[in-house]
């Protein structure tokens, strides 16, 4: 085995400047994680006030199921935010946008089967109206030519 | 010679096989990934995928992706694609879900456009239809009040038509049984007077049950009854009717007559015919035709009394006494009685009523050999004819 001899103080200082680069490098990575987590949060945040903006939207409750599936996935990103996985929050939250998302088009798409029931609704009852009242002038005709023969009918 | 160390390597190979073969095996799907391939067979699928190509093509790469995971064991990878293969897939069918039901809202508008235009054409047509039956209703009930009010009222003339008609034959009735009554008809034909009181009577019985045509009927008969009964009461009342003023006249005259001064008055009846005799004396001195002075107002009240019944025919007889010849005494009684005649027309009697006459010494009426009883013979006889 070869000794190699070096100089303590030369050492020392490359030692100290490594300490010191860690303690840079440690410092500036936990900074980043921190506006990281910032970041998600802010996200969370952002997607919680909104599922209460589409409840309020949902009122037919036509997306109850997947609003309630929206809310145990931001529930599941902030847990995964506080245990300092922003990866996996940050996966979990891209999935959050697109149930939102698919929640608005849900509700959308229920309102405007609401209105084509409504027209529908009214269609119905103006078709029905128009029978009636077709009925109704028939009958009339019926009467009047009644009325108009010699004597006229009761 | 086989080991014993290589018998149990060939006793231990298949467990170990086994165990290999295990844990190459595919793992059960994930629920995310079945729940996924579920949607994917929803019937309307490639419709979706035609309207929304890049949503459901995003959902395929997240499914394939999902479905490779699975193969390669890695399940939670799996589950994460599956989930945002799900999302997409769900995303682009509720898109597709408000396309369809856009189109079927303008359709819907469409449809409710022409069904409204419909309905505002027979809202338009019923409404005319039903103003014409409304006032043709009306028509008719107007004609059926108006014939219904003309009807009554002509039932309602008729019936009082019938009742002024009952009236007027009830009124002519009465009136004709009034005048049966004033010729005593009940007396001088009590049959007919007696059915005309009884139809009346029927009839008045019949007016209060408003049968007019009978009580008509019946009333013509009372009327025709009575006036039988007039017509042949009325010659026995009328007769009777004059015998009584005859005889109340009759009456009145010698009442009249016998209230004369220096008269005398006698009735006489000679078979039918009643006289009423005045005698009046000392008109004439002896064997004179003339009346004696001062006697002419003697006969102012027979002339008076003459005129005051002039239905009477008067005979005016001189008679004398028997002292000269007959002849000479009825010349002479004749030539007094004249004489009468003369003073009476000269007072005012008509002389068409006067008879004159002289019978002289033929018809005594006191012993002709006193003087009280030639003075009673000697004298003038106004006299009253009548039945």
């Amino acid at each position: 085995m070869t000794l190699t001899y070096r100089r303590p103080m030369t050492s020392l200082r490359v030692a100290a400047a490594a300490l010191a680069l860690l303690l840079v490098t440690g410092a500036a990575r936990s900074r980043a994680w921190a506006d990281e987590e910032d970041d998600i949060q802010r996200q969370i945040d952002v997607q919680k006030s909104g599922v209460a903006d589409l409840e309020h939207l949902d009122r037919q409750h036509a997306a109850t199921s997947e609003i309630q599936r929206l809310r145990d996935w931001l529930g599941q990103a902030w847990d995964l935010r506080n245990k300092h996985e922003p990866d996996d929050a940050r996966e979990v939250l891209e999935r959050c946008v697109a149930q939102a998302e698919l929640v608005r088009q849900v509700i959308t798409a229920a309102q405007l089967k609401t209105q084509v029931a409504d027209r529908e609704a009214k269609l119905n009852s103006t078709k029905s109206e128009t029978e009636k009242k077709k009925k109704a002038l028939l009958d009339a005709q019926v009467r009047k030519r009644a009325l108009e023969q010699p004597g006229g009918a009761q | 010679m086989k080991t014993p160390s290589r018998s149990v390597r060939w006793l231990a190979a298949p467990p170990a096989l086994l165990m290999w073969l295990g844990a190459c095996a595919t793992p059960p799907k994930p629920t995310a990934l079945v729940s996924y391939e579920d949607l994917k067979r929803d019937p309307n699928m490639e419709d979706t995928r035609r309207r929304f190509p890049d949503l459901v093509g995003a959902s395929d790469q997240y499914g394939d992706r999902a479905t490779k995971e699975w193969q390669s064991n890695n399940l939670e990878d799996s589950t994460k694609a599956a989930l945002l293969a799900e999302i997409k897939l769900k995303t682009a069918l509720a898109r597709d879900a408000q396309e369809q039901a856009k189109a079927r809202l303008q359709a819907l508008t469409t449809e409710q456009a022409k069904a409204d235009e419909t309905l505002s054409m027979v809202d338009k047509d019923l409404a005319a239809i039903t103003e014409q039956v409304r006032l043709l209703d009306s028509n008719k009930k107007l004609s059926e009040q108006l014939a219904h009010d003309q009807q009554r009222a002509t039932a309602e003339r008729e019936k009082l038509s019938a009742q002024l008609a009952t009236e007027e034959k009830r009124a002519a009735a009465q009136l004709s049984l009034r005048t049966a009554d004033t010729v005593d008809a009940n007396k001088y034909d009590p049959a007919d007077y007696g059915a005309a009181t009884s139809m009346l009577a029927k009839a008045d019985a019949e007016i209060k049950q408003g049968n007019w045509a009978a009580a008509q009927a019946s009333l013509d008969v009372a009327k025709q009854r009575a006036d039988h009964a007039t017509e042949v009461s009325k010659p026995s009342y009328e007769q009777a009717e004059q015998a009584q003023q005859n005889r109340a006249r009759d009456e009145a005259l010698k009442r009249d007559a016998t209230s004369l001064p220096g008269v005398t008055v006698r009735p006489e009846q000679k078979g039918e015919l009643q006289r009423l005799i005045i005698a009046v004396q000392d008109l004439f001195t002896r064997n004179q035709t003339a009346l004696a002075p001062g006697k002419d107002g003697a006969l102012d009240p027979i002339a008076q009394l003459v005129n005051k019944y002039p239905s009477y025919p008067v005979q005016i007889v001189g008679h004398t006494d028997n002292r000269g010849k007959v002849g000479e005494l009825i010349a002479l009684s004749q030539a007094r009685a004249q004489a009468v005649f003369s003073a009476l027309v000269a007072k005012g009697v008509d002389a068409k009523r006067l008879m004159v006459s002289g019978q002289g010494p033929n018809e005594p009426v006191a012993d002709n050999r006193s003087p009280a009883g030639r003075a009673k013979n000697s004298r003038v006889e106004i006299i009253f004819l009548y039945h």
